[in-house]
C-alpha cells in the first residue's frame, strides 16, 4: 500500500474507533440507567473492538510517516485515547470489577479525539530533526500515558465529589426525620419495636436511592490509585523531556512554558498525593486539589500548544 | 509539610505567571513588544520582576524558604528512621485483635514452633526479633526511605542547578566555514551570552575550527531534515586534538564544554576597495527575519551589511546587502532557497554619518540611500557608479556594465559564499549532580508509593504435646495486597512445620 493509502486508512479507522467509543459510551450509560446486564457486557466489548481499531490506526499511521507516530498533537491524542480506554478496561473493570464507571472514562477519550479531529488534523510528516531522538519516544510515551491516567483519575475525582455530596445530603436528610423505630422512636407499649413487622430493615426517607455511582470511598480510593499511578510516570517523563533537552538545546530546564506547566502540573499533583496522606484534607480537599490539576493537566496538554509561544509549539 | 506545600503552590503560581507573561530571557523581543503596547501595565510588570520570573529574588526567596522548610522536615524524619531501622520489631499481645490473624496447631513445642517461624519470616526477608515463644517481625521500611531519598534527592538537584548554573556559563558562537572560534567572552554573541552568579570569568580557551556545515531539507515540505556542523578541536595552545560532527540532539563534548548545533546562516565573503587599497575584506554573517506566516523560512532573503567609515572625508559609507543564496529565488518569490545555487546580491549604498558600529544593523537616521544595484558571486561593482567593474554581469537585472576608460575608484567584490554555523557552546558541570538527582526523585517515588510496613508476630503456646501458633498481621498501607502475602506466609508457616500440622484454625 502507499503511503497515501496507509494514512487514509489510518484516518478511517481513527473515526471508527471514535464511533465506537462514543457507543461504548452510551452503552454504559444505558446500563447505568436500565441495569441490563447485557449492556454492560455490550459496552466492554465495543471498548475492546474499539481500543483494536484505534491501535491499529496507529500502527498504520506509523507505517505512512515512516517513523513511531507521536509527533504532533493529532497522533498524541489518538495514542491518549488509546492508553486511556486501555487503563480503563484494566484498572476499572477488569482489576476493580466496577462497570458504572465506563460511560464518564469513555467520555473523556471521546473528548480528546473529537478535539484531534476538530483542530488538530495534520497528514504524516517528516519530523524536524530537534524531535528525532529516541528520548522522544520515552518522552512521548510517558508523558501521553501519564495525560491519560491522571485525566482518568481526574475524571473519578469529579464523580467522587458528586457521590459524596450526595451522601453527605443523605445523611442530613436521615438526621432530620423522625428517629426510625428501631432506635426507639415509635416505642409502643402494645406493638415494642422487636417485634414490629420489618423493624430490622433499615427504614430511608423516600429520597435515599442507592444512587447509580459506586460508594464515594471506592471512587474516592480508585481515583487515588490512577493519579498515584500517573504521577510517577509524569515525573519520569518531565525528567526524561529535560534528559532529551540537554542533548537537543543545550539545557535541561528552561522554563519555556510547556516546561513550566509540566512542573505546574507536577506540583498540584504532589499536593493531591500529600494532602491525602494529611488527616484533615483527605477526601473533599483532596479532591479539590486533584481538580486544579486536572485544569493544569488541560492547559499543559492543550492550552500551551495553542496558545502560548513555546518552543513546543511545533509539536501541534 | 502544610508550609513547604503552601509554597510548592506558590511556586507554581508564579511560574504560572511565568508562562503567560513574556520571559526576557526567553523572549526579548517579545517583552519589548509587549512594553510598547501596554505602557503602565508594562511597567508595573517590569518593576514586579514579572519580565523574569524565574530570575527575580522573590522567585529565589520563595525556593530557599521552600527548602529551609523542607530540611526542616527531612532531618528529624531522617533521624527518627535510622533509629527505627535500627530497632528491634516490638511485640504485640491481643493478637487475635490484629485485622488478618490465624491459629493452627502443629506437633513441636512451642520454643521450636517458635523458632521455626522466625526461620520461615526471615527467608521472607522480615526483620525477626524473637523473645521466649514469641516472634515479632517487620518488613517495609523501604516505604519511608524511599519517601526520604524523593525528598533529600530535591535538595540534592538543587545543589546540582545552583552549583552548575552558578559556575558555568553558556553562548551562542557563530563560525564561518573554515574559520576557527576560540572560547573566550568577546566571541560570544554578546546578547546570549549568560554567565553564572559565581563564575570566576575563565573561559577555557579552547578553539573550534569549523571545517564543513551541512544541511538537508525536504523538497516537498521544506522542512529541515538535518543540520551538522564538522569541527576541528582546537586546544587551549590552539593544537588540533581531533575532529567531532555536532549536530541536532547529538552535542559534542569537549572537555568541560558541550557543543550543541543551534542554527546556520550565509556569510558571503565580500570585499571593498579604493583605489587598490582593501578597506573591508571577510564573511558578512547575514541574518534574516522571520518568515510571515504561510511562508516558507528558507524563502526569506537575508541581510547584512558592509561599513566603510570615512570612505572620503566627512562622508561615512555603508553597503547594505541582500541576498538570494539561489538567484532563482529572485525570479520566483516565495521558493525555498535550499543551497548556493547563482547566489545574487542586491547591494544599497548609503552615504551619511554611521552612528552603530554593530554589523548586524544600520541607524539610517543620518543616512540616505544614494544609489544601487546587483552583483552575481565573483563579479566586482564601482560602488560610485554602481555599474559591473568586473566578472559576470548580474543578467537577471539589467545591470549595465561599467562603460569603458575610467578607473573605478571605490569597488565591493562578492567572492564567494560559505555557510556559517551558529552553535550554542556551555559549560555546566552540575549536570551529572542534577541526573543522579533525578534517578532518585523517581527511585526514590516508586518506594514510596509502591511498598508498605508490614507488621507480623507469631506467638507458640502450649496446647496438649504440640503448640498452637496464632499468627497475626497488620499492614499500615496497601492493606489488600497484605492479604495474600499474609495468607502466603501462613502457607509457608505451615508447610516449615514439617506436615506436623494437626489443624490449621483460620479465625474467623
Amino acid at each position: 500500500m502507499s503511503t497515501d493509502e496507509l494514512a487514509r486508512w489510518s484516518r478511517d479507522l481513527f473515526t471508527v474507533a471514535l464511533f465506537v467509543y462514543i457507543a461504548a459510551m452510551l452503552a454504559s450509560f444505558a446500563f447505568v440507567a436500565f441495569r441490563r446486564r447485557s449492556m454492560a457486557r455490550l459496552s466492554t466489548v465495543l471498548g475492546v473492538v474499539g481500543l483494536t481499531a484505534n491501535v491499529v490506526s496507529i500502527v498504520l499511521r506509523a507505517a505512512a510517516a515512516g517513523r513511531t507516530p507521536w509527533g504532533n498533537m493529532y497522533e498524541y491524542s489518538s495514542m491518549l485515547a488509546a492508553m486511556a480506554v486501555a487503563a480503563y478496561l484494566i484498572g476499572v473493570e477488569w482489576r476493580s470489577k466496577i462497570r458504572t464507571l465506563g460511560g464518564f472514562a469513555y467520555a473523556f477519550v471521546v473528548f480528546s479525539m473529537a478535539m484531534a479531529v476538530l483542530f488538530f488534523y495534520v497528514g504524516p510528516q517528516d519530523l524536524l530533526p530537534a524531535l528525532n531522538s529516541y528520548w522522544r519516544q520515552i518522552h512521548v510515551t510517558s508523558m501521553i500515558t501519564a495525560t491519560s491516567v491522571l485525566g482518568l483519575g481526574c475524571v473519578f475525582t469529579i464523580l467522587f465529589l458528586i457521590k459524596e455530596r450526595s451522601e453527605r445530603r443523605q445523611v442530613s436528610m436521615l438526621a432530620q426525620q423522625d428517629p426510625p423505630p428501631i432506635m426507639g422512636g415509635a416505642i409502643d407499649a402494645d406493638a415494642p419495636p422487636d417485634f414490629a413487622p420489618g423493624a430490622d430493615e433499615p427504614v430511608l426517607g423516600p429520597s435515599v436511592r442507592r444512587g447509580v455511582l459506586p460508594a464515594s470511598g471506592v471512587l474516592d480510593h480508585l481515583a487515588y490509585r490512577f493519579i498515584a499511578l500517573g504521577f510517577p510516570i509524569w515525573t519520569f517523563g518531565t525528567i526524561c523531556g529535560a534528559i532529551w533537552a540537554q542533548g537537543a538545546w543545550g539545557r535541561y530546564w528552561g522554563w519555556d512554558p510547556k516546561e513550566t506547566w509540566s512542573f505546574i502540573t507536577w506540583t498540584i499533583f504532589a499536593g493531591y498525593l500529600h494532602a491525602r496522606a494529611t488527616a484533615g484534607w483527605r477526601g473533599r480537599r483532596a479532591a479539590v486539589i486533584a481538580l486544579v490539576g486536572f485544569g493544569s493537566l488541560f492547559v499543559t496538554y492543550y492550552a500551551v500548544n495553542l496558545w502560548i509561544a513555546s518552543i513546543h509549539s511545533y509539536a501541534t | 509539610m502544610r508550609t513547604a506545600l503552601i509554597l510548592l503552590l506558590l511556586l507554581a503560581l508564579a511560574s504560572a505567571a511565568g508562562s503567560l507573561i513574556p520571559q526576557f530571557p526567553n523572549s526579548p523581543e517579545r517583552v519589548a513588544q509587549f512594553l510598547s503596547t501596554h505602557s503602565v501595565l508594562g511597567e508595573v510588570y517590569r518593576r514586579a520582576g514579572l519580565f523574569d520570573v524565574f530570575g527575580t529574588w522573590w522567585f529565589g526567596f520563595i525556593t530557599a524558604l521552600l527548602f529551609t522548610s523542607l530540611i526542616a522536615c527531612l532531618l528529624p524524619r531522617s533521624r527518627a528512621h535510622l533509629r527505627a531501622i535500627r530497632q528491634r520489631p516490638v511485640h504485640a499481645r491481643e493478637l487475635d485483635a490484629l485485622p488478618l490473624h490465624r491459629e493452627m496447631l502443629v506437633a513441636a513445642p512451642p520454643e521450636v514452633a517458635a523458632r521455626t517461624a522466625a526461620r520461615v519470616l526471615r527467608r521472607r526477608r522480615f526483620r525477626v526479633a524473637t523473645e521466649g515463644a514469641s516472634v515479632a517481625a517487620e518488613k517495609g521500611a523501604l516505604r519511608e526511605a524511599g519517601s526520604l531519598i524523593f525528598h533529600w534527592a530535591f535538595v540534592l538537584l538543587l545543589v546540582g542547578v545552583i552549583v552548575g548554573k552558578g559556575t558555568g556559563y553558556s553562548g551562542r558562537a557563530a563560525i564561518v566555514e573554515g574559520q576557527t572560534w576560540t572560547d573566550a567572552r568577546l566571541n560570544y554573541d554578546a546578547t546570549r551570552l549568560r554567565l553564572g552568579r559565581y563564575f570566576d570569568g575563565d573561559f577555557s580557551g579552547l578553539g573550534l575550527r569549523l571545517i564543513d556545515y551541512r544541511d538537508a531539507f525536504d523538497p516537498e515540505t521544506a522542512l529541515p531534515l538535518y543540520f551538522e556542523s564538522e569541527l576541528e578541536l582546537l586546544d587551549a595552545s590552539g593544537a588540533p586534538v581531533g575532529t567531532a560532527v555536532a549536530s541536532v540532539n547529538h552535542p559534542v563534548a569537549f572537555e568541560q564544554l558541550r557543543v550543541y548545533q543551534y542554527g546556520f546562516g550565509w556569510a558571503p565573503v565580500v570585499s571593498a576597495a579604493k583605489d587598490g587599497q582593501v578597506l573591508a575584506d571577510g564573511p558578512v554573517l547575514m541574518s534574516q527575519q522571520t518568515a510571515p506566516e504561510g511562508r516558507s523560512q528558507l524563502a526569506q532573503t537575508w541581510h547584512g551589511f558592509v561599513k566603510l567609515p570615512q570612505v572620503r572625508p566627512e562622508v561615512d559609507m555603508a553597503v547594505e546587502l541582500e541576498l538570494w543564496p539561489d538567484g532563482r529565488g529572485f525570479l520566483f518569490e516565495g521558493m525555498p532557497m535550499f543551497d548556493a545555487n547563482a547566489p545574487l546580491i542586491r547591494y544599497q549604498v548609503w552615504e551619511g554619518r554611521l552612528l552603530d558600529p554593530s554589523k548586524a544593523s544600520l541607524d539610517t537616521r543620518f543616512m540616505r540611500v544614494v544609489r544601487g544595484g546587483f552583483l552575481w558571486e565573483g563579479s566586482t561593482v564601482d560602488l560610485d557608479r554602481a555599474c559591473i567593474a568586473a566578472g559576470p554581469a548580474a543578467t537577471v537585472t539589467a545591470q549595465a556594465g561599467c562603460p569603458g576608460g575610467v578607473e573605478p575608484s571605490l569597488t565591493l567584490t562578492f567572492d564567494s559564499l560559505p555557510h556559517y554555523s551558529v552553535l550554542q557552546v556551555g559549560k555546566d558541570i552540575g549536570v551529572p549532580v542534577v541526573l543522579a538527582a533525578a534517578i532518585l526523585i523517581v527511585v526514590g517515588l516508586l518506594a514510596a508509593l509502591y511498598t508498605s510496613r508490614r507488621k507480623l508476630w507469631v506467638r507458640a503456646e502450649p496446647a496438649g504435646e504440640g503448640s498452637r501458633l496464632i499468627v497475626g498481621g497488620l499492614a499500615l498501607q496497601r492493606r489488600s495486597q497484605f492479604q495474600t502475602e499474609f495468607d502466603r506466609t501462613v502457607d509457608a508457616l505451615v508447610a516449615a512445620s514439617g506436615g506436623s500440622v494437626r489443624e490449621a484454625v483460620a479465625a474467623p
